[in-house]
């Protein structure tokens, strides 16, 4: 069983392999550069993703990353291990979060885990059992959580994220993921604006360099496919110098950015 | 008063150099438009590498007619590095088109799109310079403008990589854009190259 493939023939049921994530993201909080090589190895070994991150980075940017789950030793946080706990833990509801430190007591762990951690794993530890332990509370999280977003109706366009597509009186638009990826997250905050940058980092989960044009090329693509099918209707609309805005408008009826009074209700 | 020659001297190279200057222009021309409108940039690769290889053709027959030419009307060594300078411009200008397509980019960075103007200005600079060589005079606020263009596109080129190096930046997107802007940058610093060259003949001849 050594590769995650491997692992996936053996559930029985579709809803079982879509708790498993076929390829587990995850970053290594660590700078024990010994553990951290054999475990980053192991990590590679059963096709996982892993980002090695020697120092704890600012928690907005482990957001950004849309992990899976975060491995992190917190000693080498000091005094400020518990606060940037917390706030790691409460940022984000995607990822878990694992601590795997050194010697600790039982009220230590008992607070982190009450700070949010979804385990404790006390050093030395196998790498296996650590992913293990990673694969399993990636699952629990998975299994615990809401399933696919409800499709959304706005317009003349329905949104389907369980089939991954959009369609117009049936028709899909043929988008791909990353396009249905930038329609879900904009439609999901109907209304309302998104800067740019935002977007970049929910869609493409890193931070936006300065300058690049990939959201607005995107949504250009998008709008394409959006107006192809649904002529009589403007779904995107642009802020120029910020970002852009979810609000089905029919074509006819007026370009100003009023509020959302179209949208049906969420 | 009009200056004398004892020996014919062949002028084709004029024309040849002349047909180096429109063709790097053409180049700069093409990727500009291409770095404007990728994804969606059509076959402007496959012009641009068309612009490549006229370059090469352009160099070739420089080249070829230097050796079969007993007196020429730049000094020898300045012909043959102006032709290999014009043909650096459109080598980096077409290695950077293809990056585009090699690296498979999402979409273009604004800096890119400077950097491309940029890269046209200093051509059309360098094209007209070259129209008019035959003169051999007037030709240094040419040159003056290729220098600052060649200034500003380090300014625009430092400020491009420093984007890329700011933390949560996608590691691939440092790799492939760093490459790129290098290679514009290149482009840029091969033009105000040409316009060293041809400031020192312009010298020669004063």
């Amino acid at each position: 069983m050594e590769t995650v493939e491997g692992r996936l023939g053996q559930l029985s049921t579709l809803e079982e392999a879509i708790a498993a994530p076929a390829a587990i993201r995850l970053a290594v909080v660590d700078a024990d550069s010994g553990f951290t090589q054999v475990l980053l190895k192991r990590v590679s070994a059963v096709g996982w993703r892993a980002d090695l991150l020697p120092a704890p980075p600012p928690v907005e940017e482990l957001n950004a990353m849309r992990l899976h789950a975060v491995v992190i030793d917190v000693a080498q946080l000091g005094s400020e291990a518990w606060n940037y706990l917390g706030r790691l833990c409460g940022s984000s509801s995607a990822q878990v979060v694992i601590v795997c430190t050194g010697a600790s007591s039982v009220a230590q762990r008992v607070r982190g885990l009450r700070l949010g951690a979804d385990d404790w794993i006390s050093k030395p530890c196998h790498p296996e059992e650590v992913l293990a332990r990673v694969e399993a509370s990636v699952r629990a999280r998975h299994a615990g959580g809401v399933s696919a977003p409800d499709p959304v109706v706005a317009g003349e366009l329905e949104i389907r994220p369980d089939m991954f597509e959009a369609f117009v009186g049936g028709r899909a638009l043929g988008l791909t993921r990353r396009e249905l990826e930038l329609l879900q997250l904009l439609a999901s905050q109907s209304g309302r604006v998104i800067p740019r940058e935002r977007i970049y980092e929910r869609v493409w989960g890193y931070s936006m360099a300065h300058g690049d044009r990939s959201v607005d090329v995107f949504v250009r693509k998008l709008r394409r496919k959006l107006e192809g099918a649904s002529p009589g209707w403007r779904y995107l609309h642009t802020h120029f110098g910020v970002g852009y805005r979810f609000d089905p408008q029919e074509a006819g009826s007026g370009s100003s950015p009023g509020p959302s009074a179209s949208l049906p209700p969420a | 008063m009009a200056r004398f020659s004892l020996v014919p001297k062949d002028r084709e190279f004029f024309n040849l150099f002349e047909e180096a200057g429109a063709n790097i222009m053409h180049a700069a021309q093409l990727l500009t438009k291409l770095m404007k409108t990728w994804p969606d940039a059509g076959g402007l690769g496959r012009e641009i590498l068309i612009c490549e290889q006229e370059g090469d053709r352009i160099t070739h027959d420089i080249i070829h007619r230097l050796n079969s030419t007993s007196v020429t009307p730049i000094d020898r060594e300045d012909i043959y590095a102006l032709a290999s300078a014009l043909d650096d411009v459109v080598d980096f200008t077409e290695e950077a088109a293809d990056f585009m397509g090699l690296y498979n980019i999402e979409a273009p960075m604004e800096q890119a799109q400077q950097l491309t103007r940029v890269l046209e200005d200093s051509c059309r600079n360098i094209a007209q310079a070259l129209a008019r060589l035959r003169g051999m005079k007037e030709l240094n606020h040419y040159f003056v403008e290729v220098n600052r263009l060649e200034n500003e596109g380090d300014r625009i080129t430092r400020e491009a990589l420093a984007s890329l190096f700011r933390n949560g930046i996608d590691p691939m997107m440092v790799i492939r854009w760093k490459d790129i802007f290098e290679r514009l940058e290149h482009a840029i610093d091969a033009c105000e190259h040409v316009a060293n060259i041809l400031e020192g003949i312009i010298v020669k001849h004063a």
